[in-house]
């Protein structure tokens, strides 16, 4: 009879502890350096007075997640009347579920160097899941389940504001999950795995990170993880002007707080997505090698060099966030299917021919120019997709309401508004 | 096996199990004439259906061992049965995105990665949130009475209990039957059982790679097949929508 774990199973539930420990606070104070942000890029000084309980010491501010906390935990957790209990109740916890499990597939450093324990594998991968062959694939299932909890929020709060916010956001996520799978595929037909650390391994060999290789794959990926995120300017659904905070209008207290951290949660998962397929893991030119065969220095470095990464793409999203206005959705929504997708099978296409010309263009033009052909030739594309995008889209849009436009006048060529309304209306 | 040697008590235990699960089945679907003591009874022997169907399956081993293989696959069973015999269309979906899961989970710990994970993201993340979607617009309380109720929930109980009974008969069969060396599936469960969680052997790591080349080799032709249909499918969509328009607009020009 065996009491104790494997090892193995003991070194997973370390992970486990550190990941979800280190992910909560980094959420408490990611919240913090929002805020930070917010107060800076609107010229205010932003929470700078809690810091050691029961003393006068200030430190900046830096108590101040742990009041944000303590206060939204030990408030009411009021329950309206008129709510589907059980999956008012389940909405909090898949969401935040999900969005944790998640990270049992993403790489959070690379290796550590061989401790010689018996049953563990050397060296110890940075990783929950390291037999998990379809990393990137887990990725995405668990995100699409994480949509349930936006869904299942907004209806099972039986309010029109949280409906909308819940219908809104489904259509979003399911628009947005095909550029982002395109992004995607051609980093997956680059690097040949569906592993993130084997993706990353791929990059720190060759230092050409995919960022630099596919920039249209880039662009499209982080236009689509903006919008898988949620975050401004693609945050419809829970637009507090329109929907009084959408799916979670009718939360509070602690499932609220559950719904917030998960919404942060989504967005370091995007951070460490683009870090890792695009921006080359703990891969950094001249400091860090490809190896796994390293010191602790190394494995260290390695570790600071992903997080600092992790750190600047969050610091990214947080100032797009004050510097771009929301979308409307119909602008949302062609910009996902009319700009967004072509883009992606564009990069797609590339990336492909790249792949398959390789070893040709090796052997006819010698290692180093065959090189720069393939990156040279993802830019050009990214350049002239850039500009046929930039021309055929129109820059304005229409804002007059549908309903108001008789199609024949478009047709005839009379711009909308022209006619009065009145007579737009009678002519139908 | 030859049929003539089925041990008798097990046959006679799958026939009582199917005859409950029909019962518990015709019980629990959504009819005009429901009372609450039906529906427990119902309940009752689902579950003495359930714990029949597992008692004449063949091993299942420990629970210790296949602890999370028995909680998955109930899970699965569960919300499938669930999913035809709640009342509402949003928790049919959701208890269908649970039988998914559970069927996921299944997948998973057979060593099926892509296929578990797949499963998830097509179904429960794309196909089923459209569900939802539709679901949630359509006002489920607004239905007409004739929608909520089962169309002949007696044969739809008896077919589905009779199939679920010969399905479970003919893989007890063929499970008896031992696979040849050379085609027995590398579990990555054994591994996991047996204290490693690193990959069985070195080209284990290439499942993905193999289901792909299996795919885009020996099963081109469907893979092709399947995308055409597809793309028909969606070309469909989009002359109906304009088609819809069209009309729209010479109704407005025939005013």
């Amino acid at each position: 009879m065996q009491f104790l774990p494997s090892p193995a199973a003991l070194a997973a539930l370390v992970k486990i502890a550190l990941l979800v420990g280190g992910l909560m606070t980094a959420a408490a104070y990611l919240v913090l350096l929002e805020r930070w942000i917010a107060a800076w890029v609107q010229d205010r000084r932003g929470p700078n007075r809690v810091g050691i309980p029961l003393t006068k010491i200030r430190l900046f501010g830096l108590g101040q997640p742990l009041a944000d906390g303590l206060k939204i935990i030990l408030k009411e957790d009021f329950t309206p009347g008129h709510v589907d209990r059980v999956l008012y109740n389940a909405a909090p916890l898949v969401i935040l579920a999900a969005s944790l499990a998640i990270f049992a597939a993403i790489p959070f450093g690379s290796v550590l160097p061989p401790l010689g324990i018996a049953g563990l594998p050397d060296p110890v991968p940075f990783l929950v899941a390291p037999g998990l062959d379809v990393g990137v694939l887990w990725v995405f299932a668990l995100s699409s389940i994480a949509v349930y909890g936006v869904l299942l929020g907004g209806w099972a709060s039986n309010n029109k504001y949280g409906f909308l916010g819940g219908l809104r956001s489904s259509a979003q996520l399911v628009a947005y999950e095909i550029p982002l799978g395109l992004g995607l595929l051609g980093v997956v037909l680059a690097a040949g795995s569906l592993k993130l650390d084997a993706i990353i391994t791929a990059q720190a060999k060759t230092g050409v990170w995919y960022a630099l290789a596919q920039p249209l794959g880039f662009i499209v990926f982080l236009v689509a993880s903006f919008a898988e995120a949620a975050r401004l300017p693609f945050d419809l659904p829970e637009a507090e002007q329109e929907l009084v905070g959408g799916y979670h209008t009718e939360y509070s207290g602690i499932k609220l707080l559950l719904f917030l951290v998960a919404e942060f949660l989504h967005m370091v998962t995007a951070a460490f997505l683009i870090v890792i397929l695009f921006l080359g893991g703990w891969h950094l030119w001249g400091v860090t090698g490809a190896s796994d065969d390293i010191g602790w220095v190394q494995a260290l470095l390695r570790f600071a060099i992903l997080s600092a990464k992790i750190l600047a793409v969050i610091v990214f999203f947080m100032l797009v966030r004050w510097s771009w206005p929301r979308f409307r959705f119909d602008q949302l929504m062609s910009l996902a299917w009319k700009v967004m997708l072509p883009l992606g099978l564009v990069n797609l296409v590339t990336v492909a021919a790249v792949e398959e010309y390789r070893p040709a263009l090796e052997a006819a033009l010698g290692p180093g120019t065959a090189r720069a052909v393939a990156v040279a030739l993802p830019w050009a594309a990214c350049l002239v997709g850039w500009i046929v995008a930039g021309v055929f889209t129109p820059s304005g849009t229409d804002n007059t309401p549908i309903l108001a436009r008789d199609p024949l006048d478009v047709e005839r060529g009379i711009a909308a508004g022209e006619l009065p309304l009145a007579e737009t209306a009678g002519s139908r | 096996m030859d049929p003539a040697t089925v041990p008798a008590p097990s046959g006679l235990l799958l026939a009582a199990s199917v005859a409950m699960l029909a019962a518990a089945l015709w019980l629990l679907l959504p009819k005009s004439s429901d009372t609450l003591a039906s529906r427990r009874l119902g309940i009752l022997l689902g579950a003495l259906a359930l714990v029949g169907f597992a008692a004449t399956g063949r091993s299942l081993g420990s629970v210790g061992e296949n602890g999370v293989f028995l909680t998955v696959s109930a899970v699965a069973l569960v919300s499938g049965l669930a999913t035809v015999v709640t009342r509402s269309p949003v928790y049919a979906a959701i208890w269908f995105a649970m039988a998914l899961a559970g069927v996921a989970g299944v997948l998973l710990t057979l060593g099926a990665q892509f296929l578990g994970v797949a499963t998830i993201v097509v179904y429960a993340g794309a196909i089923l949130v459209m569900f939802l979607f539709v679901l949630m617009l359509a006002q489920p309380s607004g239905m007409a009475p004739y929608d909520r109720v089962t169309n002949e929930p007696m044969l739809a109980a008896s077919a589905g209990a009779v199939l679920l009974g010969l399905l479970s008969m003919s893989i007890g069969r063929l499970s008896a039957i031992e696979p040849p060396a050379c085609c027995r599936m590398p579990s990555r469960a054994d591994a996991i059982a047996s204290g490693s969680a690193a990959p069985v052997s070195p080209e284990a790591g290439d499942e993905v790679a193999r289901l792909g080349a299996e795919l885009f080799g020996r099963h081109l032709f469907s893979v092709e097949v399947a995308g055409i249909l597809l793309l028909v499918a969606l070309v469909g969509a989009i002359a109906v929508v304009s088609r819809g328009e069209a009309a729209a607009e010479s109704g407005r020009e025939a005013a």
